[in-house]
């Protein structure tokens, strides 16, 4: 039953990769059928994923190839399943507002190309989730990322764009040469690139090995997760690519590293490992999780903001992860499964807003043609459905309740402050500053959005770009909705998502807690018990809803006449004008200041006066920069390094013929000398 | 059955490897491209005899038929070819070399004592007929690749091509008695393939650099 559901996604995809080139030069038609064939497919996805969470044993499906140590082998247990559901879920939505989206691209890019790529990229994905064999998930995962690659590209008339491109492309090698140093590693051990022997092998590896593929594992996938300090291509690569493009690889694809961590970690490696691996995954995403919004605050491109958010939230889900880690190092497995639920329930929720997020940037830059948001404002009047989609997940994203991302942020700090439990000092120690950081990072997140929203959508028109939008078409709106439903249906609805995610992490942490974390029927989620502390979603909205009301309500009956009159704001006599507005450089002003350390400012302030007198400025020109630090400090002297090796060896290459076949034939002497 | 007794055959096939040899000295001390066209043909003639030899002593009877091959491709069309290109260039004499002639001699001198030392520990388990060829077919080899290293006009590169290929040939048969036909006839129309490309390429050298002097081509670098 359930391979049949696989075939029909499968041929839904290749469908929606290939019928497409059939109609050459009707790009409408093929816009349809690309995207609606993704959607069925996505639909199927969901369908498959949700079947995978509730069975009871792992499917696995098998297809012997001829060449050797390879099989087609897919395995959908509830890890692989949470993973395919996310990717449907998010591809579902995506897919819809694409089918509005790409009308942009109408005569500069092939529809039926960009068709052909979005289906193989979804496929890929759910492929990696879902292979089971070393072997067949390396090469899946290549097709991911060069499927990724060619979508990134799809602009290449642009030098920038290319250069997104390459940067990219070089990243994720490098990720990939570490992933398969660590699938080798285990080779060696077991004899064979089956993730069935990888799982048995567990125990009998050695010591040294352990923490080998637990460093390359770390490297190669955090490479495709945008782990401070892997992340740089992270903020170029996503927006270089269309939006909808973006909205999945910053949604989900880095999230099949997430799935891989967890793979070679718990399922793998399993088995008791020392505390400090936790600790370095929860260190690893404490710093990626706080540099993230800061570097994003700084941004005033909306989608690399949005980039740099994704660095971000990658880095809160490994804080769940990394207290998962560390608390089953120390055998509590109770609490193991609380951080693993806390960082599933991140990756979905972030899947979620981050891909709404990318959507909505993806429809001001529909309207607006510009990144920039220095050239939005007011466009809440014009876009009201952008608008609130944009708000719900701006809420998302800030952690503010009663949506998802409150509820997965409060997860993770009940992990936090359970170090309490921990018989480690240092850990006790630890924990809790992790938990401050992460309550920094909720804070400046909340000044990022209130900066993206409020920049973006209120105030007056800054140009005539923001000045002339219009709302986008219907299928955009569609897409964007779906996802902003889901955001709060996650954020309310945690009665339901946890004990899906409690089946994922069961497995893992050998015990089911699905059953212990809820009191009042339900209603309130209480993971060590109601007295600690405890969340009902459900009863925040109310209240929330209540108080709101509550506000109208007394500002009706306090406030009088129910009139409203329009007026100038504040105007003071003024003509208001969109220049006299807060800019968003202004508005990060405060906190580039106070955090002036980490960014290392350079402003230039150059002013030009009137010749008569000094005190009138003609003309003043300002720019400031920060500091890029990982690529100044670490990126570019490994990148001079290889181009003075690469300069030297250039000596060699003299041009001429001869000198050439001289070269072999010294090379071909010198063997024969040697082995005569 | 042959009816040469056995070493006398091999003082022959020995003979005429050796005449191979001295036909390739001759091309290393020889200015003209004329005359070194003309004796790559003689020594493709050798190379014919040596392999009729082989397959008259040993009763091989497809070596006959790869001698016919080198003396229709190797001494008759390709020289053929490699004339028409030189009276097309207009290119007599080879003027300078990167190594003069003295020198490249003594220096081939050195790669035949160098490919007799190399196969010396393999020539007793060869067949006694053919022996010495082995080193003989070596030395020739890194003669050829002598030529297309020391001397700049792409068409004495060529006949140090063909002058390897002709070494590579005298091993098959002196080592195994000659290579499956159909791999003989693969590698006849390789060379035959090779020579035409190459005709087409030293043209189109001519062109863009007004010269054949491949030393030229150091201005396509970076």
């Amino acid at each position: 039953m359930t391979i049949l559901l696989f075939l029909v996604l499968l041929l839904a995809y290749v469908s929606g990769m290939l019928l497409p080139l059939c109609f050459p030069g009707r790009p409408h038609i093929q816009n349809v059928i690309a995207h609606g064939s993704a959607s069925v497919a996505c639909g199927m996805g969901i369908v498959l994923g949700l079947v995978g969470l509730l069975a009871s044993e792992p499917l696995v499906w098998f297809l012997p190839s001829s060449i050797p140590l390879l099989t087609f082998s897919l395995r959908l247990d509830a890890l692989s399943a949470f993973f395919v559901l996310t990717i449907s879920l998010v591809g579902l939505a995506v897919s819809v507002f694409a089918s509005g989206y790409v009308r942009e691209f109408y005569g500069r890019i092939p529809v039926s190309l960009l068709g052909f790529l979005y289906n193989g990229f979804l496929l890929s994905m759910l492929l990696v989730v879902m292979a089971d064999n070393a072997f067949f998930f390396l090469i899946v995962w290549e097709l991911m990322s060069l499927l990724s690659y060619f979508l990134v590209v799809s602009e290449h008339e642009k030098p920038d764009v290319r250069f997104a491109g390459l940067f990219y492309l070089i990243m994720t090698h490098v990720g990939t040469a570490f992933i398969l140093v660590t699938f080798l590693m285990f080779y060696q051990e077991t004899g064979s690139f089956a993730f069935e022997a990888f799982r048995s092998a567990d125990q009998s590896l050695p010591e040294g090995l352990r923490t080998l593929v637990f460093w390359t594992a770390l490297i190669g996938l955090g490479t495709k997760a945008g782990i401070v300090p892997l992340h740089v291509w992270l903020p170029y690569a996503h927006p270089a690519a269309p939006s909808h493009v973006s909205a999945l690889m910053s949604g989900v694809m880095i999230k099949t590293a997430i799935y891989g961590l967890l793979r070679v970690y718990f399922d793998f490696l399993g088995g008791p490992f020392p505390w400090w691996w936790g600790f370095v995954v929860l260190l690893v995403g404490t710093v990626s999780a706080l540099l993230g919004v800061m570097y994003a605050l700084m941004e005033h491109d909306l989608k690399s903001l949005l980039a740099f958010h994704s660095v971000e939230n990658i880095g809160i889900i490994l804080m769940g992860i990394g207290t998962g880690m560390v608390f089953y190092a120390y055998d509590m497995p109770h609490l193991a499964a609380l951080g693993i639920i806390a960082g599933l329930y991140h990756t979905i929720n972030h899947a979620v807003f981050k891909a709404l997020l990318f959507m909505g940037a993806g429809s001001l830059l529909y309207a607006t043609h510009t990144r920039n948001m220095e050239e939005y404002g007011g466009l809440l009047r014009r876009m009201p459905w952008t608008g609130l989609f944009f708000l719900i997940g701006a809420v998302s994203i800030s952690a503010l309740p009663p949506t998802n991302g409150f509820v997965s942020e409060w997860l993770v700090f009940q992990g936090l402050f359970l170090s309490l439990e921990l018989p480690s000092l240092f850990l006790k120690f630890m924990l809790p500053i992790a938990a401050a950081l992460l309550a920094l990072t909720g804070a400046l997140a909340l000044a990022c959005f209130v900066k993206a929203f409020g920049i973006s959508f209120l105030a007056l028109p800054r140009s005539s770009h923001a000045r002339k939008a219009l709302e986008v078409p219907v299928p955009m709106r569609v897409g964007m909705g779906f996802l902003a439903g889901l955001c709060l249906v996650l954020g309310l609805g945690p009665a339901v998502v946890v004990p899906l995610l409690d089946r994922v992490s069961e497995p893992f942490a050998g015990i089911s807690i699905a059953g212990r974390v809820f009191e009042m029927g339900g209603w309130t989620l209480a993971p060590v018990s109601g007295a600690f502390s405890s969340l009902s979603t459900p009863v925040l909205a109310i209240i929330l809803a209540g108080l709101t009301g509550l506000g109208w309500g007394l500002a009706y009956v306090l406030g009088g006449k129910g009139k409203t009159r329009f007026y100038k704001t504040w105007g003071c006599g003024l003509n208001v004008t969109a220049r006299m507005e807060y800019t968003a450089t202004g508005f990060v002003q405060p906190i580039k200041r106070v955090f002036s350390t980490i960014y290392q400012p350079t402003v230039k302030l150059e002013t030009e006066f009137l010749e008569e007198s000094h005190y009138f400025a003609k003309r003043r020109h300002f720019e400031f920069s920060i500091e890029p630090i990982f690529l100044k400090y670490l990126y570019h002297p490994i990148l001079d390094f290889f181009s003075t090796l690469a300069d030297r060896s250039r000596v060699i290459q003299g041009g001429n013929l001869s000198l050439y076949l001289a070269y072999i034939f010294m090379t071909l002497v010198f063997l024969l000398m040697v082995m005569g | 059955m042959p009816t040469l007794p056995i070493n006398i055959g091999s003082y022959l096939v020995n003979l005429c490897s050796a005449l191979l040899l001295l036909t390739c000295f001759a091309i290393v001390a020889q200015r003209r491209l004329m005359a070194c066209v003309d004796l790559f043909a003689l020594q493709s003639v050798f190379l014919a005899v040596t392999a009729t030899l082989v397959a008259y002593l040993t009763g091989i009877h497809h070596i006959y038929l790869a001698a016919v091959l080198t003396i229709a491709i190797k001494a008759i069309i390709l020289p053929r070819i490699l004339k028409k290109i030189v009276r097309q260039l207009n290119v007599q004499r080879e003027v300078s070399m990167y190594v003069n002639i003295p020198t490249g001699l003594l220096t081939c001198g050195g790669l035949v004592i160098l490919a007799f030392f190399i196969t010396q520990p393999i020539v007793h388990l060869g067949f006694l007929l053919t022996q010495d060829s082995l080193a003989i077919a070596l030395a020739i080899v890194l003669i050829g690749f002598f030529i297309m290293v020391s001397r700049l006009k792409a068409v004495t590169q060529v006949i140090g091509f063909l002058v390897i290929e002709n070494g590579l040939f005298l091993a098959a048969t002196a080592a195994a008695y000659g290579m499956p036909l159909i791999v003989e006839l693969g590698i006849f129309f390789d060379v035959l393939v090779a020579g035409l490309i190459v005709g087409i390429y030293t043209h189109q050298i001519q062109e863009a650099f007004g010269s054949v002097d491949t030393s030229r081509m150091k201005a396509l670098k970076e």
